[in-house]
């Protein structure tokens, strides 16, 4: 039992971890909160489905079409809502309206195209059990699992090691240094919402199919947990959010699981209530840059 | 006459004010740099503590939504205590989580009905309408009782609204009102000049709390019915656009863009299913044409001089201490003759 739900924690927690490095990028680079990652993880999730039951491709290439859409929407979203802004001297209060903006209009659009009724993958593709003798495991939980590890593992070295992802780290600590180094903080930026949206679309499939529910306000709900993670691991930080994913994952489950299953969407909020008191730059966050608007 | 006043209509001035009184209690915290999100949070104490106080105990309707604002501001001391340390998207998102924690607790509860909601709970104007009767207003000038009912609702609110707008005026230039500003500019500064900055955002964290209380008291009472959806994270969104959208560095600021976000779903109601992606654009529009709202403090000031209102001259505090420092040397000269 204890193990069961450790193996439902784990992949429900990677899930989230997906979704909130997404977040956790744009933070770093752009110090804003990107409110419209819900809307393109459901739009992502969308994609997904459609590519499964329309066009009967293969789960690996619906999620990396639903990626592609994603970076395409996250240039646009970028292009339309953030750089804008960039221009000017804007109090932080501007991106994250304008960033809910988007958000209500990806999702009514939504809303209006495919309408509120919730659409399931496939039964075929849901597969079947996998039994370990001490846990039972999901074909759906092991695609999630392992497509999230390797997802986070490739984006590990792309921030390590290549050029673009050093790039990316150099504008994040400070654009204005980063610039003068030869740096073009406005490609940075792009690219940087891209990757995130790319991620966030891929979570929208996974999350798709392992709750085999897809609906146009998918994004609210979820978008909120990656939130939560974000606060969890430490604004802007990649670590972070990747261990807070799987921490809020845990122990959401296992709230569920024993007693307060009615509570469950408190959990998240509750955990960082409480971890605020302890640390309020959150788990991996720097106390300098933490928490600066 | 009734053509223009329809309950409709009255009812969406009602909201609107409402959504006045709500949108300045953003304001007052926004005014401290701070950006909370747990106006829905305290709204919703308010307007539960309020509604099961009139349909449990009976209490009457004012005092019961003045306990409903005791309550929220209550409770804002004890989430204060520990997020009013937190510095900007920190304590959004902690804020933002308190609303969801308060959510999903009275959604569990069983005293507040869970996710059916309190219904039945009595209408401000259904009491005007009964004292309509009792004092044969009814057909004065042509108005039956129950528009008469509605339209002293809003005269009430009104003058709810009118307290709570004059009140922000007024402390804008009071040594609490300084305060406020300087620690939106610079915490770090105001800190270093002698004020107490926790003290500060505390005072303005609960006081924007009690606002958000009376005035989820008054939308329960007015609506009649409330349940946990009410409050959700649609709401904060909804509530958190009036001050941004209007102009979040001025009152006025809450009032206007409460009232165009109030109207305009109304008025793109012809529109049907494209109103929310025209709603969502203009957000991203808004944003980008006017980041900091429609009204700033320049606009109001060239609005200010426009209408003829002359602005109190701003004495430098270092020409006040120069002033005094000769008047001290003077009677200390005069002294020593």
């Amino acid at each position: 039992m204890f193990l069961q739900q450790l193996v439902n924690g784990l992949t429900l927690g990677s899930l989230y971890a997906v979704l909130a490095i997404g977040l956790t990028l744009v933070f770093g680079v752009l110090n804003i909160i990107n409110m419209a990652h819900g809307g393109i993880f459901m739009i992502g999730a969308f994609v997904g489905l459609f590519m499964v039951t329309v066009f009967e491709v293969n789960i690996f290439v619906a999620i990396l079409v639903a990626m592609v859409v994603g970076a395409i929407l996250g240039y646009l979203l970028e292009f339309v809502a953030l750089r804008p802004l960039r221009k000017k001297n804007v109090s932080h209060l501007a991106p994250l309206i304008s960033t809910i903006g988007v958000s209500i209009f990806i999702e009514s659009v939504a809303l209006l195209v495919w309408g509120p009724q919730t659409r399931s993958f496939p039964p075929d593709f849901i597969g079947g059990l996998i039994d370990f003798g001490m846990f039972k495991i999901s074909m759906v939980q092991i695609i999630g699992l392992g497509v999230s590890i390797v997802l986070m593992l490739i984006l590990n070295v792309l921030i390590k090691k290549t050029k673009i992802g050093k790039a990316i780290r150099a504008v994040s600590l400070s654009t204005e240094t980063a610039s003068l180094l030869g740096i073009n903080p406005t490609l940075v930026i792009s690219v940087t919402v891209m990757l995130a949206s790319a991620l966030g679309s891929a979570a929208g499939v996974l999350v798709g199919l392992s709750f085999d529910a897809v609906e146009p306000m998918m994004g609210v709900v979820i978008g909120f947990k990656g939130l939560a993670v974000l606060i969890l691991g430490g604004l802007g930080n990649i670590t972070g959010a990747m261990v807070g994913g799987f921490i809020l994952g845990v122990s959401e489950v296992f709230s569920v699981a024993y007693g307060a299953s009615s509570y469950r969407d408190a959990v998240a909020f509750g955990l960082i209530i409480l971890l605020l008191f302890w640390r309020p730059q959150g788990l991996f966050g720097s106390k300098d840059k933490g928490g600066r608007p | 006459m009734s053509e223009i006043l329809n309950p409709y209509y009255l009812q969406i001035v009602m909201f609107f004010i409402i959504n006045a009184i709500m949108g300045i209690s953003i304001f007052f915290t926004l005014s401290t740099g701070q950006l909370t999100l747990g106006a829905a949070g305290f709204m919703s104490v308010g307007a539960y503590v309020g509604a099961l106080l009139t349909l449990k105990a009976e209490l009457p309707i004012p005092i019961a939504i003045f306990i409903g604002g005791i309550v929220a501001a209550l409770v804002a001391v004890v989430i204060g205590l520990p997020t009013t340390r937190l510095k900007g998207l920190y304590l959004a998102i902690a804020t933002l989580g308190f609303g969801e924690v308060v959510r999903v607790i009275f959604l569990n509860l069983e005293v507040t009905n869970g996710a059916l909601g309190l219904s039945g709970i009595p209408a401000i104007a259904q009491e005007l309408t009964n004292y309509v009767y009792e004092f044969d207003m009814d057909g004065l000038l042509d108005i039956d009782a129950l528009t008469w009912g509605n339209l002293l609702t809003i005269i009430i609110l009104l003058v709810i609204l009118a307290l709570v707008i004059l009140f922000c005026l007024r402390i804008h230039n009071s040594r609490v009102g300084r305060a406020f500003q300087a620690i939106k500019a610079d915490d770090h500064a105001a800190e270093l000049m002698g004020i107490n900055v926790v003290y500060y955002k505390m005072l303005a964290f609960v006081i924007g709390a009690f606002i958000a209380g009376i005035g989820g008291g008054l939308y329960a009472h007015i609506t009649n019915f409330i349940n946990p959806t009410d409050f959700s994270y649609h709401k904060v969104v909804q509530i958190l656009l009036f001050p941004v959208f209007g102009g979040s560095n001025v009152v006025w600021g809450s009032v206007l863009g409460s009232f165009i976000l109030t109207l305009l779903p109304e008025v793109l109601r012809f529109l049907a299913d494209y109103r929310d992606i025209i709603y969502g654009a203009l957000l991203v529009i808004l944003m980008a044409v006017r980041p900091d709202g429609i009204l700033t403090e320049d606009l109001m000031d060239k609005i200010y001089r426009k209408l003829g209102v002359k602005k109190k001259a701003y004495i430098p505090e270092t020409q006040v201490l120069t002033e005094r420092f000769e008047a001290y040397k003077a009677q200390s000269k005069s002294g020593q003759e």
